[in-house]
């Protein structure tokens, strides 16, 4: 979590500074369902993701010096520095990609399974997506799918309240999304997704059912600390600052920090240790070349 | 002139073309047949295929490769693209029918934002070995919804080819190889050609065995090159379906039919017409285009979608690419949505209005553009 909050913020600044280009969605706040999730699952288990993904991805193994670099956009990034920031992937850690239009992640996670099954396989399929996720005709379509063939998927809902400025409360009928899953069949939890240990525990639990062939759900109350992306501050339009630091209040590391015992001494000490990997992410990512425009017509169709 | 294409001398095929041979659907599902035989990762994904509705493409599949195998999917058109992506991304060559043209609308976000882009998006590391099977243009008088042409915005999305078949030895050639690549193929099936016939030649075991080396996971870079090398030699080339002097038709799909019918009746007259078949609209064989186009001078582009942003502005600006200063004209759909019933010909071109292009085309005595709608002709010259 430490190295995911340290990543995060580094990228951040080197976008303020315009090093990087494009947007950046960071996750600082909702760590602990990236963390949580990735700890239950095995190395052989597939992810994927959605435009805030670069805590999925660390929490899966992908090496933070080519996440960098794909943020940067530089060749030695983990897709060559052609998919950036919200279009990540590293098959080798079984982070199948993270995927920018909303939803649109979510029934790759029922193919993947059935793939799996098909491979006689008992890996499951983890695909987040938020509360503005919720609202995708697909996401009911993929559950029913993976429900009528009891496939191994894993549908994580990272509830951080907004849809960019849209409290989701707002736009959202019925009791929300778990009521949602359950209604399909689905296994399906609303846990605390500022405590790890909570949200890595529930799931296990999930996870074994879905390894038998019962898809789940996993819901997760969080909440972004930074705004939806740079151009967005952190209160002030659609989020008081008092809502803001009562959820800064509940900040995953010093919670998981109180619950693991750990003194002062200890956290500055973990707190540096990821700063000094990812100081040398941010150096690997700046030394990298900008793909060349050869290497950017690659991988099109065919042999092109 | 309006209309008055539909009033000449009748050379159009009937509606039920009486040729001998397989329908043209019977030739797909021998494709998916042999295919499913050789290749056991092939999965096949559609509304009502282990029953085979509704044209029979996939008629008898569950019973031969089981249910597993052969799955029929609920009407969820966004998650069966999508969930037959996710299976190609590991490696299971997944085929997605879509019946008719509308609907691919609704698998159309997972279609083109995520097979088309994945393995480029990725640099390289996943591959989405996906065959989506569509309907195409006008039958049966299912009007404005179920008959369109899609074939311009397909054509024009990066990481995606187009697959075009215009009989049914081609519809069986071209799907045995598109269930070889290892990226997405859209298989663009023109619903007129359902009620064609045409003979048929299985792959035999040898082609079967050269096939199967083709084959290859959607991960690592090992054996890139390989496939790289085996992808580029089997690239389907357009084909000249019958020689001519006079003037070229370039088409695809069901306008192939058309375009013979109207060389036939041509012929009577004395005009040569050849005939290409493009076979694939992308990546397109430009170079099959432009020499014909060398040996004629004059090239009508045939198509089904409407001239504005259609595919036979995309078809002229390749024969003016690869043979500058041949006379080009444009045949297309009339920019409506298709009408109900019979009236649905009043729209899409017809052996006759080819038969009427073509002659305006070789009577044009000046290099130009010519512009030419069904039932609705016009020619501008390039001053």
């Amino acid at each position: 979590m430490a190295l995911i909050r340290n990543f995060e913020e580094a990228a951040y600044r080197a976008y303020e500074r315009n090093e990087l280009e494009g947007t950046i969605h960071a996750s600082i706040g909702q760590e602990g369902v990236a963390v949580g999730v990735a700890a239950a699952l095995r190395d052989s288990d597939k992810m994927l993701s959605h435009h805030r993904g670069h805590g999925h991805a660390l929490a899966k193994g992908v090496n933070p010096k080519r996440l960098m670099a794909e943020l940067f956009g530089r060749a030695d990034g983990v897709c060559g520095g052609k998919g950036g920031s919200m279009h990540v992937a590293d098959v080798k850690c079984g982070f199948l990609g993270s995927l920018a239009v909303v939803g649109s992640s979510i029934p790759l996670a029922v193919g993947v399974a059935l793939a799996a099954r098909r491979a006689q396989e008992d890996t499951v399929c983890v695909v987040f997506f938020g509360d503005g996720g919720v609202n995708q005709g697909v996401l009911y379509e993929a559950m029913n799918l993976a429900a009528i063939w009891k496939l191994g998927v894993v549908f994580v809902c990272e509830n951080n309240a907004y849809a960019i400025t849209t409290p989701a409360k707002k736009v959202t009928a019925g009791e929300g999304v778990q009521t949602r899953a359950q209604a399909f069949g689905l296994s399906a939890l609303r846990v605390d997704g500022q405590d790890v240990e909570e949200v890595a525990g529930a799931t296990r639990t999930l996870v074994a059912e879905a390894r038998a062939g019962q898809p789940a759900l996993l819901e997760c109350l969080t909440y972004r600390f930074l705004g939806h992306s740079r151009s967005d501050p952190p209160h002030g339009r659609y989020r008081t600052r008092e809502e803001v630091e009562r959820w800064q209040g509940r900040d995953p590391l010093v919670v998981l920090a109180h619950e693991a015992g750990l003194d002062a001494e200890e956290c500055v000490r973990l707190d540096a240790q990821a700063q000094a990997e990812v100081h040398e992410a941010i150096e690997f990512a700046r030394a990298s070349p900008r793909p060349t425009a050869e290497e950017l017509a690659k991988d099109v169709w065919g042999d092109v | 002139m309006r209309g008055s294409f539909f009033e000449g001398e009748g050379v159009a095929l009937s509606r039920e073309a009486a040729q001998s041979g397989v329908l043209f659907p019977e030739a797909i599902r021998c494709a998916l047949e042999d295919g499913m035989a050789q290749d056991e990762s092939i999965v096949l994904l559609g509304q009502d295929i282990a029953a085979g509705f509704p044209f029979g493409a996939t008629r008898d599949l569950a019973g031969v490769f089981g249910e597993e195998r052969v799955r029929d999917t609920p009407i969820s058109e966004a998650a069966s693209m999508g969930c037959g992506i996710g299976a190609a991304m590991m490696g299971v060559r997944t085929v997605v029918e879509v019946d008719f043209a509308g609907f691919l609308l609704l698998g159309l976000d997972q279609l083109v934002n995520n097979a088309a882009k994945l393995r480029y998006m990725s640099g390289g590391q996943l591959r989405v070995p996906l065959v989506v099977r569509v309907g195409q243009g006008p039958f049966g008088a299912f009007a404005a919804q179920h008959s369109q042409a899609q074939h311009a915005w397909l054509a024009s999305v990066p990481g995606l080819a187009l697959c075009v078949p215009s009989d049914a030895q081609d519809a069986y050639t071209l799907m045995r190889w598109a269930l070889r690549q290892n990226d997405p193929v859209v298989f663009a099936e023109d619903m007129r050609s359902y009620r064609t016939k045409g003979a048929l030649v299985r792959e035999g075991a040898e082609a079967s065995e050269a096939a199967a080396e083709g084959e290859a996971a959607a991960e690592g870079e090992g054996s890139a090159e390989g496939e790289a090398a085996a992808e580029a030699e089997d690239l389907p080339r357009a084909r000249v379906v019958r020689p001519g002097r006079d003037a070229t038709v370039v088409c695809f799909g069901f306008g192939t039919l058309l375009a013979l019918s109207a060389a036939d009746e041509l012929a009577t007259h004395g005009i040569e017409l050849e005939v290409v078949d493009l076979r694939l609209l992308s990546p397109l064989d430009e170079h099959t285009i432009g020499e014909s186009a060398r040996h004629t001078g004059r090239v009508l582009c045939l198509g089904e979608d409407p001239l504005l942003g259609g595919i036979t502005a995309m078809l002229a600006a390749a024969v003016d690419h690869t043979a500058h200063g041949t006379l080009i004209a444009r045949l297309g759909a009339r920019h409506w949505p298709t009408p109900f019933g019979s009236s649905e010909e009043l729209v899409y071109p017809s052996a006759d209005s080819v038969v009427a292009a073509v002659r305006r085309l070789i009577e044009w005595p000046n290099a130009g553009q010519a512009e030419i709608t069904n039932g609705d002709f016009q020619m501008a010259s390039m001053q």
